[in-house]
């Protein structure tokens, strides 16, 4: 699988993938002689920077973090590279200094620790040889101030009994936009859907496949829906009762991406 | 971004810390969606305590200063205690011994020593439209305001790499349109001495990281500066408007901005909610450093009033120097006029437990930089309170 990412600190390292679910602070975080994680909240208490691919939201703390960056780097005990969702300037800081490659932009539901990962912030991507991508649609049916939610069929390939939107494999190098059009007639029977907005892709991890999920809003003229053998259940609900339904993994993150996206992608 | 044949130079082919400077300026042009690089006519660096940086920025700046050389002028913030009496302030030798050797490789550089956070108050004065990359937060917050030159809130690192380039991104405060208010005080009501802290410190609250538009209130180079310094302290505010006092004042565009009023008792309920201390044990003034009529103005008041704890004044070297006889009146009374150094960076916790100030920049940072209990008051009546 191959993920696009934005250029913070120039060069290319491969690594095994650490990865920490809270923002990093390398004041504190790592100890600054050896490199070894420090903060439990990261989940990876113990475990050595050297050598690993480090991904972590943003960083958090004091400025000094980017001298403790540097240092690591110097005594060769530093990342090999560094990945966040959003760059900022501590760490970009200390990255520069240190000779770190550094990208950001990146949906770290994708990735997990222990991943095989390049790193090519020249090039502007992240490389996970040992992982596939699908990609896959998901859209969020709208009338009147509610979304339709479907319970997938024990039938299903994938997440058998959750929860979940209208969603469906996107096939060859179909257009995302034309499948979730499709995905809305086949599976509710429903016409005349009119697209309001994309969102930005989630990734969501199940072993060895990263589902890349592209969110859709769509609104509806009505809510007569017709299921067909893919789903046995439907619920009109609002935004907010999301998080009550055993779901797919990151449905609500999915949900905020289709509804509240900053830009509209077209097609 | 887009770099000039010089710049796409000094990144290929400059020295170590030039390239080094150069990335670290392209990334945050980059993060903060700059086109490119804008000439600067001169920096002012922070990360000079070495109870901030510590080893680690001890560690990084004698590396770096090997072959970095300041392309433009360069001043730098204060230390983390004064050199020249340090022994008698019972600091431990190791830092003393490490916070020289930072003063040794800030100056290896060719930055130029004052050690001081009000370099405007110093001769460095930028006009009216210059580009300039100044970090610390009081001297980004005058700069911008009070003199009208541009510069974004820099941070340590960020500055010393434009200092090297001679250039720094162009966004946020460098453009007009980085410069326009977020926000409206109203203030129909007499504002005087601690009263400027108080209203900097309750409106950077508010403000958050956008840009306060003050009406109803004028004030002097003088009070300015220490409004500045508390917006600058409990808000991201890296600069101000206050109609017909700052220059910047008619292009503001106020229309449809929140407004606020500000009544004397949001002042000191602000005074209040920054003291959490009931004795003290230091009397401190500072932060930013004394000018040279604040430090005569503070020993006369000493002198008339002694106090039975200690005063310690913070201010440059160059003050200090220039005011022989309210140095010599402060310490007649018991008191120490500090140079090369300032109130929160520097070393205190080691003696005392609750710290006294005038000062919003200090009570703000004070707790978590010092571990200090605060009292916050006019010097007058901590003056009278400690007689």
């Amino acid at each position: 699988m191959r993920l696009p990412a934005r250029r913070i600190a120039p060069g290319r390292a491969e690594g095994l993938a650490l990865v920490s679910g809270t923002p990093f602070s390398f004041v504190g975080g790592a100890d600054p002689a050896t490199g070894t994680v420090l903060d439990d909240e990261t989940g990876l208490r113990g475990e050595r920077l050297a050598d690993r691919i480090f991904a972590f939201p943003h960083a958090k703390g004091s400025t000094v973090g980017s001298y403790v960056l540097y240092g690591l780097a110097k005594r060769g005990v530093g990342p090999a590279a560094i990945v966040n969702v959003k760059a900022e300037t501590i760490v970009a800081v200390g990255a520069i200094l240190g000779g770190i490659p550094m990208v950001d932009g990146v949906d770290l539901g994708g990735l997990r620790t222990g991943d095989r990962v390049v790193v090519d912030a020249e090039a502007g991507f992240l490389d996970l040889p040992d992982v596939s991508a699908k990609p896959v649609v998901s859209v969020f049916l709208h009338n009147k101030g509610r979304y339709l939610l479907v319970r997938r069929s024990e039938a299903v390939g994938s997440f058998p009994g959750r929860w979940s939107a209208v969603s469906g494999y996107v096939e060859g190098d179909e257009d995302p936009r034309t499948r979730a059009a499709r995905e809305i007639r086949e599976e509710t029977g429903i016409r005349g859907a009119r697209f309001r907005r994309a969102g930005s892709p989630v990734v969501a991890r199940d072993a060895d496949t990263a589902y890349v999920v592209h969110p859709f809003l769509f609104d509806i003229p009505h809510r007569r829906v017709r299921l067909d053998w893919e789903n046995v259940e439907k619920r009109w609900v609002r935004a907010a009762e999301i998080s009550s339904f055993d779901t797919v993994p990151r449905l609500g993150d999915v949900m905020s991406s289709a509804l509240s996206s900053r830009y509209v992608r077209k097609g | 971004m887009h770099l000039t044949a010089t710049q796409e130079r000094i990144l290929a082919d400059g020295t170590p810390s030039q390239r080094k400077a150069m990335g670290i300026l392209c990334a945050i042009g980059e993060m903060n969606g700059a086109k490119r690089l804008v000439r600067i006519t001169c920096a002012h660096v922070s990360g000079a305590s070495y109870k901030l940086i510590g080893d680690p920025g001890l560690e990084f700046l004698e590396d770096f200063a090997r072959d970095a050389r300041v392309a433009v002028p360069t001043t730098v913030n204060p230390l983390g205690t004064d050199l020249r009496q340090w022994k008698a302030l019972g600091v431990p030798p190791a830092f003393a011994e490490k916070q020289a050797r930072i003063a040794q490789a800030y100056e290896g550089m060719g930055v130029r020593p004052i050690y001081s956070c009000v370099p405007y108050e110093l001769g460095a004065r930028p006009g009216l439209g210059e580009h300039i990359a100044w970090s610390e937060s009081n001297a980004t917050c005058f700069a911008n305001s009070v003199l009208g030159a541009r510069t974004n809130r820099e941070g340590g690192p960020s500055a010393l790499a434009a200092a090297l380039v001679g250039a720094t991104p162009e966004y946020g405060l460098h453009l007009d349109e980085g410069r326009q208010p977020t926000i409206v005080f109203d203030v129909p009501t007499r504002v005087e001495g601690l009263g400027w802290s108080l209203l900097g410190l309750l409106a950077g609250e508010e403000t958050g990281d956008g840009l306060p538009f003050f009406r109803g209130i004028r004030g002097t180079e003088a009070d300015l500066k220490w409004l500045g310094a508390s917006l600058a302290s409990s808000g991201s505010v890296g600069m101000f408007h206050m109609e017909r006092t700052t220059p910047e004042w008619r292009r503001a565009n106020l229309r449809g901005l929140r407004i606020r009023r500000i009544s004397p008792k949001d002042l000191e309920m602000t005074r209040r909610e920054y003291t959490d201390g009931t004795d003290a044990d230091l009397i401190a003034l500072g932060s930013p450093q004394l000018s040279a009529t604040e430090l005569r103005k503070i020993a006369a008041l000493v002198d008339r009033r002694p106090p039975r704890i200690p005063v310690w004044v913070f201010s440059s070297r160059l003050v200090r120097e220039a005011c022989p006889e309210a140095v010599e009146a402060i310490e007649r009374n018991g008191g120490r006029v500090l140079a090369d150094t300032c109130l929160e960076v520097t070393l205190l916790e080691h003696r005392f437990g609750t710290v006294a100030t005038p000062s919003g920049k200090g009570a703000y940072y004070l707790p978590s930089l010092c571990g200090q209990k605060v009292i916050l008051d006019d010097i007058e009546r901590l003056l009278e309170r400690y007689a």
